[in-house]
């Protein structure tokens, strides 16, 4: 009985050990592979939502405490990166940020964003979204996107009755928390760049 | 040859996991607000189901006995784990859509199921052509249900507008209700099929009661066995005996 | 989002069953009775909370600290199902009023894909441990409210007359659909 008990529970752990061994090995080796994908979608998301820009200038800004500042007005909004962006003349143009929203239908949405040195938002472009497909999936189709590109404002809301004024975005129809999300997303991004100039 | 084509045939017609057997029905209602997300789903949980059984397969003789739910967990996880990896680095859109629904397929009835009554028993050819065939079956169950809903729903099939202008999608349908709707009319339709065909038959009628909870989840652990409250406690009556 | 509003979420606004679908076997298969109902609620309850304590401090502590996070899934059902092993082990030694009311779901529990669902949520959400357990109870409780209503409904459905083919299943689900949407109404409770 007892011989039976070690046994069982060696076996188990010979086929636990390997298994946890060739996860690792995968991961290894996926590793690489899956950083470089991610960080192509990345660039592409930057170059369309900043089409004129030349490069990307990593200037050493405190993710953290912009996280903070963030969190000081209340955005459930992440800040994963801020990037200047230089244009062919290699004069300053603006930046390029990545931010994740907690607020989704669907868990987080994450999306890049450009903005001018006037303040402008050049556009956005999601990087990762998992909304009701027919619903708050609609959010990355360009009638959505376009509303924000172009427009010099501190901060957007959403209205269920028609746009009106620039800084009016018109709902998704069937999905308020998605375009409540987006919208508070980017206003957060608008909000921490007007606190850089 | 004629034997590995039958167990295809039999997961896709005769013993379709989604229409015939019900299983695995929390995936089933969770992704299938798109024909897109349907057929992703399908063919992730087909990969899975195909290599778990192969692993299974040729370590049934290594397996002991008492410990093997474990040892297909483990097996099963291994493979969702780096699946999971894959789907992240390359696929992404899927990858989002589908969330936590994709480490999820480690308690998908069928996945162990299968392991537990077929892998188990068979050689790894055969357990690979039942993982295809079984796959392919719940792949098609998905897809058409995420046609329909989708269809309904919005308007569309895998994201090309379908419908005229002038139809009002029934948003519902790709709603949590539309869901549970869409899958009664379902479970519905297959009794009356059942129904007629006992009429006919001249048996007694019996209405397919699935409410012993097992076929009608991802009931992991059962394994296909009908596992209701009656059971454990009969179980219960015979181990204290 | 306050600890409060974590556990309205969890419990009403995203309902494990009604909305994320997760734990639909029980929630068909134990309804029958709001007796039973009520135990197996219980039953989650106990389980999903202790489960979301021992996956986050497995995650925090072992998980991250050794950099091997992709092990989660696997880690996480094995814990799960020696934690339900465990818990009626202990429940039949320690407390045996408790274990007897519970006792006989135990182990329809570690089949409930629920408990896995609100462990990787957890992480999903990078929710602290006190988070976590928050979020467990309050899933929990939603799967206990919404399984006590299905079954107090289904007793009075017994005594209806249904279509032939509608008898069984499709009724249930035909009337979870219709909680769902009930359900619905509470996502006003949030903002």
């Amino acid at each position: 009985m007892n011989l039976e008990i070690i046994k069982n529970t060696l076996s188990l752990m010979l086929i636990t050990l390997v298994a946890g061994l060739l996860l690792g090995l995968v991961y290894e080796v996926t590793k690489e592979p899956i950083a470089n994908e991610k960080q192509k979608a990345k660039e592409e998301a930057y170059k369309l939502v900043f089409d004129d820009a030349q490069s990307f200038e990593d200037v050493g800004i405190d993710i953290a405490d912009a996280n903070y500042a963030l969190k000081k007005e209340n955005y459930d909004v992440t800040i994963n990166e801020v990037l200047k962006v230089k244009d062919a003349s290699g004069a300053d143009a603006g930046y390029v940020l990545t931010l994740t929203d907690h607020e989704g239908y669907g868990g987080d949405i994450q999306f890049a964003m450009g903005v001018r040195s006037d303040g402008t938002l050049n556009g956005i472009s999601f990087l990762s979204i998992g909304e009701t497909a027919g619903l708050g999936m609609k959010a990355t189709g360009e009638d959505f996107k376009s509303q924000f590109a172009g427009k010099n404002v501190s901060k957007f809301s959403y209205t269920k009755s028609g746009a009106t004024a620039d800084d009016q975005i018109d709902a998704l129809s069937g999905a308020t928390i998605t375009t409540n999300a987006v919208t508070n997303g980017v206003n957060a991004g608008l909000y921490y760049i007007s606190t850089l100039q | 040859m004629s034997k590995s084509l039958d167990c295809i045939k039999s997961g896709i017609i005769t013993e379709n996991p989604t229409f015939v057997q019900m299983l695995g029905m929390c995936p089933t209602m969770a992704v299938t607000t798109s024909a897109i997300n349907g057929i992703g789903m399908g063919l992730t949980t087909t990969v899975i189901l195909i290599l778990s059984n192969m692993m299974i397969s040729a370590l049934r003789k290594f397996i002991p006995d008492k410990v093997r739910i474990p040892a297909y967990i483990v097996v099963v996880a291994s493979f969702v784990t780096i699946v999971q990896f894959l789907l992240e680095g390359f696929v992404p859109s899927l990858y989002d859509s589908l969330g936590i629904y994709i480490p999820l397929i480690v308690v998908n009835c069928i996945i162990l199921g299968r392991a537990e009554s077929f892998a188990s028993k068979n050689n790894i050819w055969l357990s690979m052509m039942d993982g295809i065939g079984m796959g392919l079956g719940f792949t098609i169950g998905l897809t058409s249900i995420g046609i329909f809903r989708e269809l309904l729903g919005n308007g569309s099939v895998f994201g090309f507008n379908l419908m005229p202008n002038s139809y009002q999608p029934v948003t519902i349908l790709i709603l949590a209700p539309g869901a549970f709707f869409v899958l009664a009319g379902l479970v519905a339709v297959q009794n009356k099929v059942r129904l007629t065909k006992a009429k006919k038959a001249g048996s007694e009628i019996s209405v397919c009661e699935r409410t012993d909870g097992c076929a009608s989840c991802t009931n992991a652990l059962c394994s296909g066995k009908a596992y209701t409250i009656e059971s454990v406690m009969e179980d219960k009556k015979e181990v204290e005996k | 989002m306050n600890l409060f509003l974590i556990a309205v979420s969890a419990a009403l606004v995203n309902n494990v069953v009604l909305s994320q679908f997760l734990g639909l076997c029980p929630f068909i298969g134990v309804s029958k009775k709001v007796d039973t109902a009520a135990g197996m609620g219980g039953a989650v309850i106990f389980v999903i909370t202790i489960a979301s304590a021992v996956t986050n401090i497995i995650y925090s502590q072992i998980l991250v600290r050794f950099d091997v996070t992709y092990l989660q899934t696997i880690v996480f059902i094995l814990v799960i199902a020696a934690l339900v092993q465990f818990v009626e082990m202990v429940l039949k030694k320690l407390m045996p009023p408790l274990y007897k009311a519970l006792g006989v779901y135990l182990p329809l529990i570690t089949t409930n894909c629920a408990v896995l669902g609100v462990a990787l949520l957890n992480v999903q959400k990078s929710y602290g441990f006190v988070a976590s357990v928050i979020n467990g109870f309050g899933t929990a409780l939603g799967f206990t409210v919404a399984i006590v209503i299905m079954a107090g409904i289904r007793e009075k459905i017994e005594y209806n007359d249904i279509p032939e083919s509608f008898k069984g299943t499709p009724i249930v689900l035909l009337t979870a659909g219709l909680m769902a949407m009930a359900f619905f109404g509470f996502s006003g409770l949030i903002k």
